[in-house]
């Protein structure tokens, strides 16, 4: 099964990056959606359905805490499972953004696998 | 101990996300060297300051290997950006491992110093911690300066 993701960072380089990762780590996508902050997320799920959201938190605008914020509280889109990368790996933030919806966390600097990995666990996706 | 913390987390970030096996700990290169210079500022207990400063041709390297792409057909703009995204994740890591249960918060990574001509910026004072590595394409520089908590005359005098 191929899967469809929206990846949002500020950083056009690390969303080539993770893009990549999961491309090259044999993740099937069949869609690949990008934006640059939590808005340019918003308006991407008006328009695509996507099968899960990879965020990254601090970013201009609306930031990666807001995004989630405004996913649980949309009926369509809270279904729709947000996997947080960041490089802020203290428990206190980790704690913080599941209780906010994530149902995923992945610590920068990430080996290829564990992005997988994760994105595996989050989708249900059977190991190989 | 935040010296340690530096190491393994230039190690670490190398490593994972740019696989890089670096060269080993090195000098720091001179003042008129072609570097790129990053800043960025942290909020949290205690707050600071992260400077990385790369050669640039390491930071050109780097970038065409993040991206998959030839290094000679890389913009200034992408090396640029993954010149930041690095500053940004040794900085990150660096804080996690010294505070990990802290929170904080960092702003956003900017280059302050693009050529020998523009480095007029003062470098982190002395106090700041600092450890250099050998990339194979030149040296990398990370910086941390974490802000101590200055006593107040009552407390000062009453210890």
């Amino acid at each position: 099964m191929a899967y469809r993701v929206l990846i949002t960072d500020d950083s056009p380089a690390m969303r080539s990056f993770v893009r990549r990762v999961i491309e090259l780590s044999g993740f099937e996508l069949s869609a690949c959606f990008e934006a640059g902050d939590g808005a340019e997320a918003m308006d991407v799920l008006k328009k695509e359905w996507v099968d899960a959201i990879l965020t990254d938190i601090n970013m201009p605008g609306v930031d990666g805490e807001e995004l989630l914020r405004r996913l649980a509280a949309d009926e369509l889109l809270c279904g729709i499972p947000a996997i947080v990368i960041s490089t802020d790996a203290t428990q206190n933030r980790i704690a913080r953004l599941l209780a906010l919806g994530a149902r995923g966390y992945v610590t920068k600097p990430f080996r290829p696998e564990t992005l997988r990995a994760e994105l595996e666990r989050t989708l249900g996706v059977p190991c190989d | 101990m935040i010296r340690a913390a530096l190491a393994s987390a230039v190690g670490d970030v190398l490593e994972s996300m740019f696989f890089l096996d670096t060269l080993g700990e090195a000098g720091e290169p001179p003042a008129g060297a072609d570097t790129v210079k990053v800043h960025l500022s942290f909020e949290g207990d205690p707050p600071g300051c992260f400077e990385m400063r790369l050669a640039r041709r390491a930071a050109n390297a780097i970038a065409a290997d993040f991206l998959g792409e030839d290094a000679g057909s890389l913009t200034p703009r992408q090396s640029t950006d993954v010149t930041l995204e690095l500053a940004n994740m040794i900085c990150g890591a660096v804080l996690s491992r010294i505070e990990s249960s802290a929170t904080f918060r960092l702003g956003a990574p900017r280059v302050v110093a693009d050529s020998v001509a523009d480095d007029t910026r003062e470098p982190l004072p002395e106090e700041a911690t600092r450890y250099t590595v050998e990339t194979g394409s030149g040296t990398l520089t990370a910086s941390i300066r974490m802000e101590t908590r200055t006593c107040t005359a009552t407390e000062k005098y009453a210890s």
